[in-house]
């Protein structure tokens, strides 16, 4: 079996990826573009996302994902590859990369000024993030944000956001003309599609912003939006709670999320509007925010 | 090989040049499957070459650093529940292997030493309490066929891993060094007379005792994933204990517990591989238990290989046989004849069934869990 090796250029890391799945390929090249390359650069992970063996090539068959020689997930349906790679991607920074606090969290900033949107799955936040990504906000991240130990500073890791479900149709109809994935069916967070965010975000997918709010995103139909701001303790224990490497990092990774939280504006923010949620943003928090 | 020449003189301190970026890819690649990322990063600090590494490796390395200090700390507060839980029900409780590394004041071998289980040793007739309150604490077995049960109950010398419901932290409770069904297994109590207590009341083995243990279970796998991480924590015990009186401990147990060959192998490859110096008369003691020169030449074959620093995608002509012939060799070793022949037939059916079906036949959970 051939494997073409292939070179995924995403600051600040670089993942070599084999893979004799055409899809996952084909996948890669839609969302990516010309950062998945032939281009050798430094691999600091070694990723490949093959078919399964024996009769499972012929019978429902499967994708597999190794992280080098691991293989951390079970195999899944050879058609949500592309959504295993994403996830496995996610996994190996998460368990490997210990010198940056990693917060669950996306992360999209404007006039160099970045806010923190942590929310569990189900909160709308990839929605969030979709939309105030097409509309004058540059991406960071969509789910780990990179925060330099003792500092404000996050690094962006640029990549494709996650969508679930029903906004999977929304985001579609909204941006007719983005960079969508093949649908990922069934899986454990039900149907996924990837999605590429504008030139902008990768473009500037080497420059760090400082973080000056924290906005905890609540989805609620039909309701208006409804602001109140949390005090430093709430928001610590709700920042503390999405950090992925939290005790890893150790007296390091507390007193960095001390010290955004005292350094940030802090918000939980129910929503029905996205537009209303982003205009809140924009006239009552950033232009308050001294980076 | 290149490569593997490059991570030996890394271990040892001994770099003649500067290293390009791409050999460093490959450097952090192997040291990281073989689990010795950390431990090399260690050695290179003490040799002052830290700071002078190009950016990439310093971040890797100091990535497998904070992991590493990250389990030295879990496994110190794993260490004093277990020993209050399991202290009144045991006569002797001991931390082996990578804990024991761990635990160990002032261990090199403990530096940077990752592990997945915490291995443990105890009397054998304080298990069925000691499972009860294991379980009663959150150690649970993992779901077992009966087939594998029924090894660890008869055969084995420790009962099935336990893990912890939350924090997943991984138990192997040992009553001895080795199988019982293997005849080797020694008398017990020889090895509980070789034992130190370290400055916060956790007993590990003696250094001597230590090694020993660490040859044993080197030199008799049947599968050895990072054979050369484990050559290495032969290397730092001998490097950082040795003395007359080590020696002589060593090899006095070695030869009472009938473990001479082994530990004769072990210092064979340490000599062969990574240089260390071994007293002239220790060789000459354990020289009546050297195997033959045929025994030998095999041997050779089989550990030049698998204790290098190998890495599948760096794979040298005859790994895949010496692979196979360590396994042959393995089970040999530890079975009597009639139950290798059972078991490597019922090992070779589930290969079968993998082979066709694909590996997730035998999982009984891959449906379960994909749907989840």
């Amino acid at each position: 079996m051939t494997f073409d090796v292939r070179y995924l250029h995403l600051a600040p890391f670089c993942f070599e990826i084999r893979t004799d799945i055409n899809k996952v390929a084909t996948n890669l090249q839609q969302i990516y573009g010309d950062l998945f390359s032939t281009t050798p650069g430094i691999p600091d992970y070694y990723l490949t996302l093959r078919s399964g063996s024996g009769l499972r090539k012929y019978l429902r068959p499967q994708a597999r994902f190794l992280a080098d020689q691991q293989e951390p997930f079970k195999p899944i349906d050879i058609n949500n590859g592309f959504a295993l790679l994403e996830w496995g991607m996610n996994w190996c920074i998460a368990t490997s990369e210990m010198r940056f606090v990693i917060v669950h969290a996306a992360v999209l900033a404007k006039d160099g000024k970045a806010v923190l949107f942590p929310a569990p799955p189900g909160s709308g936040k990839s929605t969030l993030t979709a939309w105030l990504a097409f509309n004058g906000w540059r991406l960071l991240s969509d789910e780990m944000a990179l925060v330099i130990p003792g500092t404000n500073q996050v690094i962006p890791f640029v990549r494709p956001i996650c969508l679930k479900n029903q906004s999977i149709d929304l985001a579609r109809n909204w941006f007719p003309q983005a960079r969508f994935s093949t649908v990922a069916k069934n899986t454990h967070k039900g149907d996924v599609v990837h999605l590429s965010p504008p030139a902008q975000s990768w473009q500037q997918n080497t420059e760090p912003a400082k973080v000056v709010a924290i906005v905890f995103p609540k989805y609620q139909k039909a309701q208006p939006l409804e602001v109140t701001a949390l005090n430093q303790a709430q928001a610590f224990m709700a920042l503390a709670e999405n950090a992925f490497n939290f005790s890893l990092a150790g007296s390091e990774g507390f007193h960095t999320i001390v010290q955004l939280v005292e350094n940030c504006q802090n918000y939980e923010v129910t929503y029905a509007d996205v537009a209303e949620l982003a205009e809140f943003l924009e006239q009552d928090v950033l232009p308050y925010a001294h980076p | 090989m290149h490569i593997h020449n490059l991570i030996i003189q890394l271990f040892l301190g001994k770099v003649s040049g500067p290293i390009p970026l791409e050999d460093w890819a490959d450097i952090v690649r192997i040291l990281r499957d073989q689990q010795c990322l950390a431990r090399v990063g260690w050695r290179l600090q003490r040799y002052g070459l830290g700071s002078t590494l190009p950016t990439f490796v310093q971040h890797h390395l100091k990535n497998a650093e904070l992991i590493a200090q990250k389990q030295y700390h879990q496994v110190q507060y794993e260490a004093k529940l277990l020993q209050s839980l399991l202290q009144p029900l045991t006569t002797h409780l001991l931390f082996l292997k990578g804990a024991a590394y761990s635990l160990q004041d002032n261990a090199d071998v403990g530096r940077g030493r990752t592990y997945s289980d915490i291995d443990l040793l105890v009397d054998k007739q304080s298990l069925p309490q000691i499972e009860r309150e294991l379980c009663l604490h959150g150690f649970f077995a993992e779901d077992l066929d009966e087939y594998d049960q029924k090894y660890y109950r008869e055969w084995s010398h420790e009962i099935p891993p336990l893990r912890h419901g939350s924090r997943g932290t991984l138990l192997d409770v040992h009553h001895n060094l080795l199988p019982l069904m293997t005849g080797r297994a020694p008398d017990i109590q020889l090895f509980f007379s070789h034992t130190q207590q370290n400055s916060a009341g956790y007993t590990v083995f003696s250094p001597a005792a230590m090694l020993l243990h660490s040859a044993i279970h080197l030199m008799l796998s049947e599968e050895i994933k990072h054979g050369f991480r484990d050559l290495t924590d032969l290397y730092l015990i001998i490097e950082q204990y040795q003395n007359p009186d080590f020696w002589q401990e060593l090899t006095a147990l070695a030869i009472q517990t009938g473990f001479a060959t082994e530990l004769l192998l072990a210092l064979r490859y340490n000599q062969k591989i990574l240089f260390l110096p071994v007293p002239e008369h220790v060789i000459e003691t354990l020289q009546p238990y050297k195997p033959g020169s045929l025994g030998m030449r095999l041997l050779d074959f089989i550990f030049m290989h698998k204790l290098m620093p190998q890495h599948p995608a760096f794979a040298s002509s005859g790994d895949s046989l010496a692979d196979f012939l360590l396994l042959l060799r393995g089970h040999y070793l530890k079975m009597p004849f009639w139950l290798l022949l059972k078991h490597l037939g019922r090992k070779a059916y589930r290969q079968i069934l993998s082979a066709f079906f694909g590996s997730s036949v035998l999982d009984k959970n891959a449906d379960q869990h994909n749907k989840k």
